[in-house]
């Protein structure tokens, strides 16, 4: 909200500069976006215009004689076309210093000008809100006065940030009160007292059918004697300073109640109203309704509205309709100061998709106390300007006083963790507008103002007495923390295996939980099944953001793509399916080598090998045991370059080529190789036995066999070891071979069985004749050969 | 016997003339065997020995072992000869210490979990526990509960994506005091990490995905002050350690009282001015905290006239920009090889 510091002045003295202001406004809780700063500007007073005439010397130049109040007049020339004598303007005398000039006595086409008449421009005012060509002033202001004191117009204007429970604040009234609770300085509101007459209006009396729920109170107030013009000069300067275009001075009144008070106002054309009755009803289904902006909207139920007998008039606390508009003809008006329910006004907003003034202090729920103090103050204004003022008439839920809070002071030390006075809480509370009635046993009895909706409870009033006492008076304490229960294991199983992959080369990342559909596709994963199962966002910024993630393959892709350097990434996110009738949402972790393409033999790749050891040495970190590895087969990864890890017969990861169609989909240019694995497949970590080493050497024996294609190294290692038994302490596959000198239909491997035993040194004789053992073995339960 | 001191003169000669020679331990290896090896000259004098008249023998015996002796001791000396040359010469090496290092294949933990880690390590040493929940949350968990019920003017400030009527992506991790509050009783002490989602626009400063960090104290004596220590501590492990902290008072329905917090800007130290970082004022904004509300303590069925306790939520990736200097929260989700690199 824009806060002219010179409008604030109106109701509380402010010595500081509009920096101390913004931040005594921040740490009362309304941070100060912005300070606009105002120009200096000087010389300039009030004038009259005694005489006017046209220059000699220049067609389009005019020449006044000007009263400044000094006794003698000024002449001054101008290009102006709206001057005329008996105006009361402003004006640059000699030596004025306007925002981009400084006055100096000139000559105008051979006649000397003594000064400057002065457009709203040149005060810094938006020109196009104000009367093309020089500004004009009231004519009661004594001539001389200092028009940028008298209208403040070099204070600057504050763009205050006012949080929703403070519908009270977004006031300059309210605003002020604040400044002046926190200053110390008292608050000089203006009378609250309506001028309206007791007398009976001629004709009917305005009366409001409050047909609604919705509408808690309803003030009106007939108006006539009125001539619609110009407001006051004035009212239109603290209008435009706060951002709101001058109209006319019933629309200009409107606003400026609302800004001064916080209760918006709807003025109606007495004439347009039938019987001055009006009735605050729900919309009928296709009622039409052109407001103000001539935009006719169709209307549902659910848009409350005023109308009279005829129909509806304007929509409630958002904006006022045609048929009834203040016109230049105007001299009756009705007033409308309401409240409404909060809710239904900003439901009512959303539907029609527009927002004003009004309706953002009506959707917070004002206080419905402020209707009698809109009306009255309205009244006041009106009646300023020659109307005549006619009886309020309230209608509506009588207005309530605010249940007291019980407020035990130890709340303070309790909450807030200092003390201070009971004298001192209640001169704080009571500067605010609360009522304070200490109670036996430290405590006070507190009612909140009545503009003030958000103090409900003991809490609310504890941050009222930190408020006032300043919230830099908290102190600094470290607490100590009693013994408690919560487990916080899941999150070190994260941190664990972000560590281990880093440990390993990898770099963590972090993308988006969103993907389109065509995600599906490039995965070949089908449209229907896969889709069904992954979980549809009903309100996407975007369609490539419609679906939460399956799994984080597709981001990892589009990632390698678009660097398309070979790269190892992981992360740890989120995935998430339907699973029957809830939502599967796992954590789990992904990691991937991205590697440039090279030749390779189709029955052996190193990539693979390498992210294999990267699973293995990960599991081992995480559960403190080596898992194994078995054939697999699964959508997304390459039939014959994948496996599954598992423990216990358990699977817990699976890992493999990326299938080249996929690669192919994604444009990528490199190969991608895979690992995934879910949290909840973790197996608690078990740590690992110490094996005490033997104090005998160990010895070993490598063979060269040639097996089918089909026999795993897996196979060999296990017939091994079974073979050998207790002695074999190792066993390890280290070479494959296929290719020439190798029959087609079987391939060469080569294995290390390493032999040791914890009583003695193992001999050649026990070795050889384990190793025979083994070859008998290999050959009986896999038709392995030994290569010669 | 005059001709076998002459011969092992001769010999002895020989020998010093090859150990002088000798540049490596393998020349004065080869010296050895060749003079006192099995079948050196030396040991084939000393067999000659038993050609020597007997009463000869042990005179002649003592010559040789005299001369083994000394011809041992000279070898041991080039050595050492040898030895401390090599250690010259080695010493006298000199390289470019600047030329660049070999590097290690070395992966790395993103900024977002490097800031999370040390707020968690903080709090974990003051006794807090570091819980992870859904990012799927009903209405209820994310408002209701929270004292924000249907039509609260506060829903507004969450533009959230739907699943269904009642089911979003988590806006805030608050869901998780809920959840955790639910299932203990007082005390409660934790920190609540996770991913967040809002409709917003993405720009330099906002991103629809980001990342919270909830944190929750509930128990008895619970007061602001300690929240305001609590958080001191964290932007000192953060940022350093003269920073501090300053409440502002704020509106939040599930806090009261509550505060912005901001902590002194570590990039200008406080002082504001021409500040890229904190925009002159000398403040960073951290994010939203305050009393847990008594609407939400009875919520959980904890009576607020026993318990009290605070909370906060603040973004991460405001923390990782403000700590690392990165001029744009999009760096975080582009995850640039470059970028990740220089937090290995
Ligand atoms: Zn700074």
């Amino acid at each position: 909200m824009r806060v002219p510091i010179a409008w604030l002045r109106e109701y509380v003295e402010l010595l500081d500069d509009s920096q101390t202001i913004a931040d005594r406004l921040a740490m009362l809780g309304f941070p100060v976006e912005h300070i606009e700063e105002r120009p200096q500007i000087t010389g300039v007073v009030v004038g009259r215009i005694v005489e006017l005439d046209k220059h000699p010397n220049a067609d389009r130049l005019q020449v006044g004689k000007i009263d400044v109040g000094t006794g003698s007049l000024l002449t001054i020339a101008t290009a102006a076309t709206n001057v005329a004598a008996g105006q009361t303007i402003p004006v640059a005398l000699i030596g004025a210093k306007l925002p981009h000039i400084t006055i100096e006595r000139r000559k105008m086409r051979g006649l000397e000008s003594e000064g400057m008449m002065v457009s709203a421009e040149e005060l810094a005012l938006p020109p196009e809100w104000f009367e093309d060509g020089i500004m004009q002033l009231d004519a009661d202001l004594p001539l001389g006065t200092d028009v940028v004191e008298h209208f403040r117009l070099s204070d600057d204007v504050l763009d205050v940030e006012i949080t929703s429970n403070r519908v009270d604040a977004m006031s300059m009234i309210g605003l002020a009160r604040e400044l002046a609770a926190a200053g110390g300085a008292p608050l000089r509101l203006p009378s609250f007292d309506n001028p309206g007459t007791a007398l009976d209006a001629p004709g009917v009396a305005p009366r409001v059918t409050i047909a609604s729920a919705d509408c808690t109170r309803f003030v009106t107030q007939r108006f006539d004697g009125l001539r619609v013009g110009p407001a006051p000069a004035w009212m239109r300067i603290r209008l435009a300073l706060a951002g709101q275009r001058p109209i006319n001075n019933v629309v200009d009144i409107s606003n400026y109640v609302m800004l001064e008070t916080g209760q918006p106002l709807h003025f109606y054309d007495d004439a347009g109203v039938r019987d001055r009755h009006l009735i605050v009803r729900d919309a009928r289904d296709g009622e039409k309704l052109t407001t103000l902006d001539d935009v006719t909207h169709t209307l549902t139920p659910l848009a409350l509205v005023i109308a009279d007998e005829d129909g509806a008039l304007g929509l409630a606390g958002l904006k006022g309709g045609k048929t009834s508009e203040v016109s230049p003809s105007t001299t009756s008006i009705l007033l409308e100061s309401a409240n409404f329910n909060g809710a239904r006004i900003r439901r009512m907003s959303a539907k029609l998709g527009f927002r004003t003034d009004a309706s953002s202090r009506h959707e917070k729920s004002p206080a419905a106390s402020l209707t009698s103090i809109g009306a009255a103050r309205a009244a006041t204004l009106l009646t300023a300007i020659g109307a005549h003022a006619y009886a309020p008439h309230d209608f509506g839920e009588p207005l309530e006083p605010a249940a007291p809070i019980h407020f035990p002071l130890r709340d303070i030390r309790r909450l807030l963790g200092f003390d201070q006075s009971a004298d001192r809480t209640r001169r704080h509370l009571e500067s605010l507008g609360f009522g304070v009635t200490p109670l036996d046993g430290d405590a006070f009895s507190v009612v909140p103002p009545p503009w003030r909706r958000d103090v409900k409870h003991r809490a609310d009033v504890v941050e009222e007495v930190a408020r006032m006492a300043g919230y830099e008076n908290v102190p600094t304490v470290i607490p100590t923390i009693a013994p408690h229960e919560i487990d916080g294991g899941e999150y070190h199983l994260e941190q664990r295996v972000a560590a281990s992959l880093a440990s390993l080369g990898y770099n963590e990342i972090i993308t988006y939980s969103m993907v389109g559909a065509d995600s599906f596709a490039k995965l070949r994963l089908g449209n229907v099944d896969r889709q069904t199962e992954a979980i549809e966002i009903r309100n996407p910024l975007s369609e490539d953001q419609r679906y939460l993630r399956i799994m984080l393959l597709p981001s990892f892709l589009a990632h390698i793509a678009r660097v398309d350097r070979p790269l190892r990434i992981f992360e740890i996110a989120h995935v998430f399916t339907h699973a029957n009738d809830y939502i599967d949402e796992t954590q789990q972790v992904t990691f991937a080598l991205a590697v440039e393409p090279g030749e390779e033999h189709a029955w052996h790749d190193p990539h693979f090998l390498r992210l294999k050891g990267d699973c293995e040495v990960l599991i081992r970190e995480l559960t403190g045991r080596t898992p194994e590895t078995v054939q697999d087969s699964r959508p997304v990864l390459h039939p014959g370059k994948m496996a599954a890890m598992m423990l216990d017969n358990q699977e817990i990861a699976v890992f493999g080529r990326v299938d080249p169609r996929i690669e192919h989909a994604y444009d990528l240019r490199l190969r991608v190789y895979v690992g995934r694995m879910l949290f909840n497949r973790i197996p608690p970590y078990i740590a690992p036995r110490y094996n005490p080493p033997s104090k005998f050497p160990s010895t070993y024996r490598d063979l060269a066999l040639l097996v089918d294609l089909d026999i795993t190294a897996a196979q060999v290692e296990q017939t091994v070891a079974t073979a050998i038994g207790e002695f074999c302490v190792g066993v390890r596959v280290f070479d494959e071979y296929r290719g020439p000198g190798i029959d087609a239909d079987s391939k060469s491997i080569a294995v290390r069985a390493t032999l040791q035993r914890y009583d003695a040194t193992i001999t050649d004789d026990e070795t050889d004749d384990l190793i025979a053992r083994a070859i008998a073995a290999l050959h009986n339960d896999l038709g392995a050969r030994i290569r010669a | 016997m005059s001709e076998l001191t002459g011969k092992l003169d001769e010999l002895r000669g020989r020998f010093d003339a090859a150990l002088t020679a000798a540049s490596d331990d393998r020349a004065l290896e080869e010296a050895r065997i060749a003079y006192l090896g099995r079948s050196g000259e030396v040991t084939l004098l000393r067999r000659s020995i038993g050609q020597l008249p007997a009463g000869e023998r042990p005179g002649a015996g003592k010559i040789i072992n005299d001369v083994v002796e000394a011809m041992e001791a000279a070898l041991e000396e080039a050595r050492t000869r040898l030895q401390l040359r090599a250690f010259d010469e080695d010493l006298a090496q000199r390289i470019d210490v600047t030329f660049p290092s070999v590097a290690p294949m070395r992966g790395s933990i993103h900024p977002i979990r490097r800031v999370l880690e040390d707020i968690c390590t903080f709090f974990e040493r003051h006794g807090f526990a570091v819980v992870v929940g859904p990012e799927i949350e009903p209405d209820y968990y994310n408002f209701d509960a929270l004292n924000i019920p249907p039509e609260h003017p506060a829903r507004e400030g969450f533009d959230s994506f739907y699943i269904t009527d009642t089911l979003l992506l988590r806006p805030h991790t608050s869901p998780m005091q809920v959840r955790t509050m639910q299932q203990h009783r007082p005390p409660v002490a934790i920190i609540a990490p996770g991913r967040c989602y809002r409709r917003d626009a993405v720009d330099a400063r906002h991103s629809f995905m980001f990342h919270q960090c909830e944190g929750l104290l509930v128990g008895e004596q619970v007061h602001f002050g300690h929240l305001k220590g609590m958080l001191t501590g964290m932007c000192r492990a953060l940022f350093g350690p003269d920073q501090s902290v300053r409440f502002r008072p704020s509106y939040f329905p599930f806090t009261e009282p509550s505060a912005e917090v901001d902590t002194t800007c570590p990039t200008c130290h406080n002082i504001g001015g021409p500040c890229r970082m904190c925009g002159g004022s000398g403040w960073i904004e951290l994010g939203g905290a305050g009393m847990v509300h008594p609407n939400v303590l009875h919520e959980m069925n904890y009576d607020p006239d026993v318990y009290s306790g605070w909370a906060f939520g603040f973004g991460l990736e405001r923390m990782a920009i403000v700590r690392y200097d990165i001029d744009d929260i999009r760096r975080f989700f582009e995850n640039d090889p470059d970028f990740l690199a220089q937090f290995a």
